[in-house]
C-alpha cells in the first residue's frame, strides 16, 4: 500500500473542486452549496471567483469552485486561475483540501491533472463522476486499483442523478483527504540542483511546485520585479528548455497513467453509436437550418417574456418614484432621489429580464451540449473576420442586448478574438434600438407594399439589422488587421454527449449573471444617470427661475383646460435651457450637416443613458407631455415640426433616416460600456469603442443625408 | 503510409504515431491525443471547417490546422 499522511482536523476548512471541463464540476458545486454561494472577481483578471458554504452537521465549510481546466499549465485566463490557486500564489486562497472531479469516460485525461496535484503535495480526493454513462457506454472502473496506484479517497458519483453526494459531504466532513509524496520524479525533466536553489530561495519544500515556479514566475506580474530576474537568470544559466520538460513530463506522466488504467478499466465494445444525431445538427445545411431555428424561437420568446416583468419594474420605479417624491419635502433632496437615483436603479434593475433569459437559454444550450456543436459549425464563418468560433454566443445575444453578449465574450480565450468581439458585440442590433427605428420608419416609410407581398416597413427594418451585421463584420476586419498579438488562435472542444439540461444550474446561472451585472455595472450606471439628470434638471438658475416665474403667472390666469398645455411647454422650455439643452444647442453646427437641428442634439446626448430614451426625450421637448406613451401622437407631432429657417419639414425622409442610421452604429448605452469596462479592466476599450462607434455612426450618417437630401 | 490527421476520410480509424513539433504540441497531448491511440474521423464541417475526432469516449473539435500537426496510419 502507498504512503499515505493524514493531516490533523482543520478547523472549518476550505475545499477546492477542480476538474476538466464538461466533467460536471458545477453540478456537485450548486448541490453541496445550495443557493448559499457568493460571486467575486480574482485580482486583475475578468474571471469570477465562484465560493459557497456547505453546512454538514451543524459545521460550515467553505467550498471554492476553480475553473475548469485539463492540466496545471495554463492557456487561458481561467486556468490561470486555478493554477494560481493551487499553486497557492494568491494570498487570500489557500485552500486546505482539493476534490479533483473525474469523468468516469475520460479516466486518464482526468488522471493527468489529478496526478499533477498528488505531486504539487496537496490533500487530496477523487470523484469519479458520470457513473452512470460509463455504466452505459460499459465502461467499469475497478476504482481500487487507482487507489492502489495513487494513494488517495476516491469516490464514485452520478451528480445529475444526486448520486454519491452524501458520501462527497461524508468525506468533507471527516476530512479524509490525503497527500501523497509524489507521482513522478520532477527530477527526470529538471536538474535536481536547479530545483533545491529554487526551494532555497522561495522557501518551498516540494520539487514540482518549485518546477511551477521556475516554469510561470518569470512571468507572473504578481511577483516582485527582484524575484522575477532572479528566475529569469537561473534560466538562462542553467540553459533550461522549458517546453521540452513540459513535453518530457507530459510523456512520462501519461506512460505512468496508461498503465494504471489499463488495470484499472475493463470495457466491453460500445453496441451503439451516438454519432446520429450529430448527424442532423451538424449537417451542412439542415446544421444551420436548426440553428437559426433555435435563434427564432429564443428571440422569440425572450421578445414576447420579458416585455412582461419589464413592464412591470418599469412600473414600480415610477409608482416608488412618485411615492417618495410625495413623502419627502419638496426640494433638491427629494428630487435628486425621486428623479435621479430611483430611476437611475430602474434602469438597472429593467435590464434582468433579458439578461437571466438570455443566460438562461445560454446555459440550457450549453448544458445539452449543443452549444460547442454551433462553435464547431460557425467557427468556418467566423475565423475570417478575426473571430473565434465562440464569438458566435456573444453576437447572437447581441440581437436581444450587448450586455450578456459581452459578458459571454469571456470564454474565448485568444485575447485578440476577444477584444474583438467585445468591440463589434454592440454594433447588433439590440432590442433598445426598435421603439426609435419603429417610430422614425412609421414617420417617414408608407405603409405599403412592393411585388404584392413585402411591406416596405418591415422591409426598412429588417435593412436596419442587416447594416448593424455589416456594421460588425466591416469592424471586425478593421480590427484583425490592426490588433497584433503573438498568442496563437486556435479551436479545442470537446462536443460532449447530448444530455438533458441540469434545471438547478441552468436558475443558478441565470442568478449569478444577473446579481454580477446589477452589481459591478449597476455602480457605473447609477452613477451615469445621476449624472445626466443633473445636466437634465438644472440649468443656470436666472433663466430656470424666470421659466417658472412666467409659468406660474401664466398658470394662475389659466382656465383648467389650458393648464396642462401650460405645464407640458413649461418642462419643455426647462428642459431647454438645461444644461443638457445648452450642450444640445452647442453641438447643433456639428449635427447640423446630419440634418438634425439642437432638439435632436438633447435627444441624441440624453440617449446615452440608453437608447429608447430618445422616445421620452423628444416627448418633452415637442411638449407632448412626459406621461404620454402613444406613438401615434409622438409621431403626428414630429410630423408637424417645421424647421423656421427653410420652412421644410423637419423630420423628412433624409433626416429620419440619417437618425436611423446613427442609431444603428452609435455607442449610446451606459450600461454596454459599463459592462464592457468590467470585462476589459480598464476605460481604454470602453473609449476607443465610444469614440469608434460615434465617428462610424457620424460618417455614415452624414453620407445618407447628403445622398438623401 | 503516414498521414496527417486532417486528411482521414469520415468515419475511417487512424493510430496516432506522432505530434509533430508547434506550439500546440502540448495542447493536444493534454487533450489525450497522444501516440498509440486511435482516433475516427467522426464530421467535418462545411468548407474546410473544424474537424470532430472520436477519442476514446469524447469528441474533440479542432481546426484543420490543428490535425495538421497529428500524424497517424489508417487502419
Amino acid at each position: 500500500m502507498p504512503e499515505s499522511t493524514t493531516p490533523s482536523l482543520v478547523k472549518s476548512p476550505k475545499v477546492a473542486i477542480i476538474g476538466n471541463p464538461n466533467v460536471g464540476k458545477s453540478t456537485i458545486f450548486n448541490q453541496l452549496t445550495g443557493l448559499n454561494q457568493k460571486i467575486g472577481n480574482y485580482p486583475g483578471v475578468t474571471v469570477d471567483k465562484k465560493t459557497g458554504w456547505m453546512q454538514y452537521h451543524g459545521s460550515s465549510y467553505e467550498i471554492i469552485d476553480l475553473p475548469g481546466t485539463y492540466s496545471l499549465y495554463p492557456n487561458s485566463e481561467d486556468e490561470v486561475i486555478a493554477h494560481r490557486v493551487l499553486n497557492q500564489l494568491s494570498d487570500e486562497e489557500r485552500p486546505e483540501f482539493v476534490l479533483m472531479v473525474i469523468d468516469s469516460c475520460q479516466l486518464s485525461r482526468g488522471l493527468f491533472l489529478a496526478t499533477q496535484l498528488i505531486d504539487l503535495g496537496l490533500n487530496l480526493a477523487l470523484v469519479l463522476n458520470m457513473a452512470d454513462i460509463a455504466t452505459r457506454k460499459n465502461i467499469a472502473i475497478k476504482s481500487f486499483e487507482i487507489f492502489k496506484a495513487l494513494g488517495v479517497p476516491i469516490l464514485s458519483t452520478d451528480a445529475r442523478g444526486e448520486k454519491g453526494l452524501d458520501q462527497i459531504r461524508e468525506l468533507i466532513h471527516q476530512q479524509n483527504f490525503s497527500k501523497k509524496s509524489s507521482f513522478i520524479n520532477v527530477e527526470e525533466v529538471v536538474d535536481a540542483s536547479l530545483l533545491d536553489e529554487v526551494k532555497d530561495k522561495f522557501q518551498l519544500s516540494n520539487s514540482y511546485q518549485a518546477y511551477q515556479m521556475l516554469r510561470f514566475g518569470e512571468k507572473d506580474k504578481t511577483f516582485s520585479l527582484e524575484d522575477r530576474n532572479w528566475i529569469k537568470t537561473k534560466l538562462a544559466e542553467s540553459n533550461f528548455d522549458l517546453d521540452k520538460a513540459q513535453l518530457e513530463e507530459t510523456k512520462i506522466r501519461y506512460r505512468k497513467i496508461t498503465s494504471i488504467v489499463e488495470k484499472a478499466v475493463i470495457k466491453t465494445p460500445d453496441v451503439k453509436q451516438e454519432s446520429g444525431i450529430d448527424k442532423i445538427f451538424l449537417h451542412p445545411v439542415f446544421g444551420y437550418l436548426i440553428f437559426g431555428g433555435i435563434l427564432l424561437i429564443i428571440f422569440q420568446a425572450i421578445f414576447a417574456w420579458a416585455s412582461v416583468p419589464m413592464d412591470l419594474i418599469d412600473g414600480f420605479f415610477a409608482e416608488f418614484a412618485g411615492w417618495v417624491s410625495d413623502a419627502l419635502p419638496d426640494g433638491p433632496f427629494s428630487d435628486l432621489i425621486s428623479e435621479g437615483i430611483i430611476p437611475g436603479i430602474g434602469g438597472v434593475v429593467i435590464f434582468i429580464p433579458q439578461i437571466a433569459m438570455l443566460f438562461g437559454f445560454l446555459a440550457i444550450l450549453e448544458d445539452t451540449g449543443y452549444m460547442s456543436r454551433v462553435v464547431f459549425l460557425m467557427d468556418r464563418w467566423m475565423r475570417p473576420f478575426g473571430l473565434h468560433g465562440k464569438s458566435i454566443v456573444p453576437l447572437v445575444s447581441g440581437v436581444a442586448c450587448a450586455i450578456p453578449g459581452v459578458m459571454a465574450a469571456r470564454n474565448i480565450g485568444n485575447w485578440k478574438e476577444k477584444i474583438i468581439t467585445i468591440m463589434v458585440t454592440p454594433l447588433m442590433s439590440c432590442s433598445a434600438r426598435l421603439p426609435v427605428y419603429v417610430i422614425l420608419i412609421g414617420l417617414v416609410v408608407p405603409n405599403e407594399r412592393i411585388f404584392g407581398f413585402v411591406n416596405l416597413q418591415a422591409l426598412t427594418l429588417l435593412s436596419l439589422y442587416l447594416l448593424g451585421v455589416i456594421g460588425v463584420l466591416f469592424t471586425a476586419l478593421l480590427l484583425k488587421s490592426i490588433l497584433k498579438t503573438e498568442e496563437k488562435s486556435f479551436l479545442m472542444v470537446e462536443l460532449p454527449t447530448y444530455r438533458a439540461p441540469r434545471w438547478l444550474d441552468v436558475l443558478m446561472t441565470m442568478y449569478n449573471k444577473s446579481k454580477t451585472f446589477v452589481f459591478e455595472a449597476g455602480k457605473v450606471i447609477l452613477a451615469i444617470s445621476v449624472i445626466l439628470w443633473v445636466l437634465a434638471s438644472y440649468g443656470p438658475p436666472e433663466r430656470m427661475d424666470a421659466i417658472r416665474a412666467e409659468s406660474e403667472v401664466k398658470l394662475a390666469q389659466a382656465s383648467p383646460e389650458e393648464i396642462p398645455v401650460i405645464v407640458n411647454e413649461t418642462s419643455s422650455l426647462l428642459l431647454e435651457n438645461s444644461f443638457i439643452g445648452i450642450m444640445g444647442r452647442s453641438i447643433e453646427p456639428v449635427i447640423r450637416p446630419l440634418g438634425y437641428d439642437w432638439k435632436i442634439g438633447i435627444a441624441l446626448i440624453a440617449s446615452f443613458a440608453a437608447r429608447e430614451v430618445f422616445v421620452s426625450t423628444i416627448a418633452t421637448i415637442y411638449s407632448i407631455g412626459s406621461d404620454t406613451e402613444d406613438e401615434l401622437t409622438i409621431r403626428e407631432k414630429l410630423n408637424q415640426q417645421i424647421n423656421p429657417i427653410t420652412g421644410d419639414k423637419v423630420y423628412n425622409t433624409a433626416t429620419a433616416f440619417s437618425l436611423m442610421v446613427f442609431y444603428a452604429f452609435a455607442m449610446q448605452c451606459m450600461s454596454t460600456l459599463a459592462v464592457v469596462y468590467r470585462e476589459t479592466k480598464g476605460w481604454k476599450w470602453p473609449l476607443i469603442q465610444t469614440v469608434y462607434m460615434t465617428a462610424l455612426a457620424y460618417v455614415s450618417a452624414l453620407l445618407v443625408y447628403q445622398i438623401l437630401s | 503510409m503516414f498521414i496527417k490527421a486532417d486528411s482521414i476520410p469520415v468515419t475511417r480509424a487512424a493510430i496516432i504515431q506522432e505530434i509533430l513539433d508547434s506550439p500546440l504540441k502540448i495542447n493536444l497531448m493534454e487533450l489525450g491525443f497522444l501516440p498509440g491511440k486511435t482516433i475516427t474521423l467522426h464530421h467535418s464541417a462545411p468548407l474546410g471547417g473544424p474537424m470532430a475526432f472520436k477519442l476514446d469516449e469524447t469528441i474533440l473539435a479542432l481546426r484543420k490546422n490543428e490535425a495538421s500537426l497529428i500524424e497517424v496510419q489508417l487502419l
